[in-house]
């Protein structure tokens, strides 16, 4: 049977580690069972370019160095991989239990419980039953959304990225270059902030209207990334949450309880009506449609006019 | 082997935990199976799986100097600890991937507006240590960022009432009905995901309930004590809308722009229409509640079944407009 994958990483992360001196690759290939057994040189070569890529994600800092007689030797410092020293106390290594379980998505839950292993092993304080004790919150980061690994990727290593993206509206979705800045999740969902380079500007995406694949496109990005990322005024705004005016309506006695939480003012009309001024923003006409009758937009015309006709399209339906 | 062939990622996270687990396992002789699976977040059976490799792996076979690592099942014992050099067994710095997931994770924790202060206060000192530790491994987790949803004052009320096990009385704002109900409450657990909820025996309906924080119009703790039945917690990482199999059906079309429909629903089926729009398959034990999604769709979607739905928003439409003036079919005001 094959050497496990594991079993052959582990073999040269330690010999790495161990060795005091670059080690050449004839000098791995001898002492790592997996590859004696790999046959060809080739077939060795590329197992052992792919281990040395998995190892660095790891986060092992390999080097490669040419040793006396120009041999190309690897070498795994001990000051540039040792884990500076950490001292948490009991209280600290529960907050850090807490987080460390949030994610939902099989790379960064893996990378999370990975930290916390290596702290563990640096004597993180144990026993402690993150917050059982006394709270039973259970926060969890959802990732539905395929695109979110390959984009996470690019924003880290800072690579611009092609996909095909159907805006909100419309049917068919189009290609757009990207160079990924930062990934942003709000309300359960996640948005990426970047750079459109057919558009010439920042942009934002919603990942659910990601079709398809992301994929690589050249290295390096053209345009400086902002000190600072703004996705949620961006997607707070398509909410409807930056309102700029206000509008007045009345609302059925006891209903529309969300507008009257809104609501700036309320006046009781007497009549089984209230009179309600709530900020106006993007998409507040569609809002008031969902309450049907309970509802009668007073001002502005405007707004008046947007919640009849979709009542109209709705009536005539 | 039988089976699902093995995914790279599980390699990846196995000998990242075995490197920490020799670490580990070194400086603790005689360690026992239950207490290393527990520190290490995994399970007995991986762990055990976990010690069947690591005598395969030493700083070299031909050296003879493979891990002598064994468990009687109960305690794990290393026969020759001195075969991985000191340099081989420290701690190993954060990788990128690492620093990011926790440092993230930890901060987004550090915004729910209802975490304890004390709570709090060591996440940010953790926090800031780890990012310390991580040095430049910390940079990239200011690509991503995660916030949670709650409103502050309930979050507290409702975790207070939990840890002291009491009873809660909400008034709690349904949107399927439009309206404000009283219910008294045995809250179990606060869960967030994107929003924050409570999950809790409802004593009004006597069945398990979800609501979600930002829908509790008020709230007070009890005196009552909670006493939630024993039922098994669901695993929520699928959503907290799961609807049941015999839940009625309802079917809407939607044109390009009620695309959005399909993003919010938790659907069985949704089609690609000629015209760019989508046919959706959903069910809900409440089809009546939908009457505000056909509302609110307009232009861009019926309902195509079942009928009396289409039917109660048209009536709601054409009630609606009666108070414009405005009948359908007359000229829209200008």
């Amino acid at each position: 049977m094959a050497i496990a994958k594991a079993e052959r990483l582990m073999n040269l992360a330690l010999c790495l580690l161990g060795a005091r001196r670059p080690l050449s690759k004839r000098e791995l290939r001898e002492s790592i069972e997996a590859y004696l057994e790999a046959g060809s040189d080739d077939s060795f070569n590329r197992m052992f370019e792919r281990d040395k890529d998995d190892l660095r994600e790891l986060g092992l800092v390999i080097e490669t160095v040419e040793n006396l007689d120009g041999e190309v030797g690897y070498l795994a410092r001990r000051d540039s991989n040792r884990l500076p020293p950490i001292t948490l106390d009991a209280e600290e290594a529960a907050a850090l239990g807490l987080a460390a379980k949030v994610w939902q998505q099989a790379r960064l839950a893996g990378a999370a419980s990975g930290a916390l292993q290596k702290l563990r092993a640096a004597g993180l304080p144990e026993d402690v039953d993150p917050y059982g004790a006394h709270s039973a919150l259970e926060p969890r980061i959802p990732v539905h959304e395929a695109a979110f690994e390959p984009l996470m990727l690019a924003c880290r290593d800072r690579r611009p990225v092609l996909f095909e993206y159907r805006k909100a509206t419309a049917a068919r979705p189009e290609p757009r270059h990207v160079e990924p800045w930062a990934l942003e999740c709000w309300r359960g969902h996640w948005y990426l902030a970047g750079f459109d380079r057919d558009r010439g500007a920042e942009r934002v995406f919603r990942l659910s209207r990601i079709t398809g694949k992301v994929r690589s496109r050249g290295t390096g990005f053209t345009a400086p990334v902002p000190d600072v990322v703004t996705v949620r005024e961006t997607v707070a705004s398509w909410a409807g949450e930056i309102a700029d005016r206000s509008a007045l309506i009345r609302l059925r006695s006891g209903a529309g309880y969300p507008l009257r939480a809104k609501a700036v003012k309320v006046r009781e009309l007497g009549d089984g009506w209230d009179e309600l001024e709530i900020p106006y923003g993007h998409g507040l006409d569609a809002w008031l449609v969902e309450f049907g009758p309970d509802v009668v937009v007073l001002e502005p015309a405007e707004l008046r006019a947007d919640v009849v006709d979709r009542l109209r399209a709705v009536a005539e339906g | 082997m039988a089976g699902k062939p093995a995914r790279t990622g599980n390699a990846i996270d196995q000998t990242r935990r075995m490197l920490s687990l020799v670490t580990y396992l070194r400086e603790r002789p005689g360690a026992r199976i239950a207490d290393v699976a527990r520190a290490f977040g995994i399970s007995e059976d991986e762990l055990v799986a976990d010690l069947d490799v690591l005598p395969m792996c030493g700083t070299s076979f031909r050296g003879g100097d493979l891990l002598d690592i064994d468990t009687d099942g109960e305690r794990i014992w290393w026969h020759n600890p001195a075969a991985l050099g000191e340099e081989a067994a420290e701690p190993l710095r954060l990788a990128a991937d690492e620093a990011t997931a926790l440092l993230v994770a930890a901060r987004a924790v550090a915004t729910l507006p209802g975490l304890r202060e004390s709570d709090r206060q060591a996440l940010l000192r953790a926090t800031a240590k780890v990012e310390t530790a991580a040095g430049e491994a910390a940079g990239a987790s200011s690509r991503l960022s995660v916030t949670f949803e709650s409103e502050g004052g309930v979050f507290a009320d409702v975790d207070r009432a939990i840890s002291e096990r009491r009873r809660l009385w909400i008034r709690y704002y349904s949107p399927a009905r439009d309206e404000v109900t009283e219910r008294e409450i045995d809250p179990i657990r606060l869960v967030s995901v994107g929003h924050t909820y409570v999950e809790a025996w409802c004593r009004r309906s006597e069945a398990r309930r979800t609501f979600r924080l930002d829908r509790v119009a008020e709230i007070k703790i009890l005196d009552a004590p909670s006493a939630p039945p024993e039922v098994e917690l669901r695993d929520l990482s699928e959503g907290l809308v799961q609807p049941a199999a015999e839940d009625p059906e309802v079917v809407v079309e939607v044109g390009p722009g009620g695309r959005w429909v399909a993003e919010y629903y938790p659907h069985d089926s949704a089609d690609e229409l000629p015209d760019g729009g989508l046919r959706i398959t959903l069910r809900t034990p409440d089809p009546a509640s939908l009457r505000r999604l056909a509302l609110r769709l307009g232009r861009d979607g019926r309902i195509v079944s079942p009928p009396e739905l289409a039917e109660s928003a048209r009536r709601a439409a054409r009630e609606a407009l009666a108070a414009y003036d405005v009948p359908a079919g007359a000229v829209p005001v200008p």
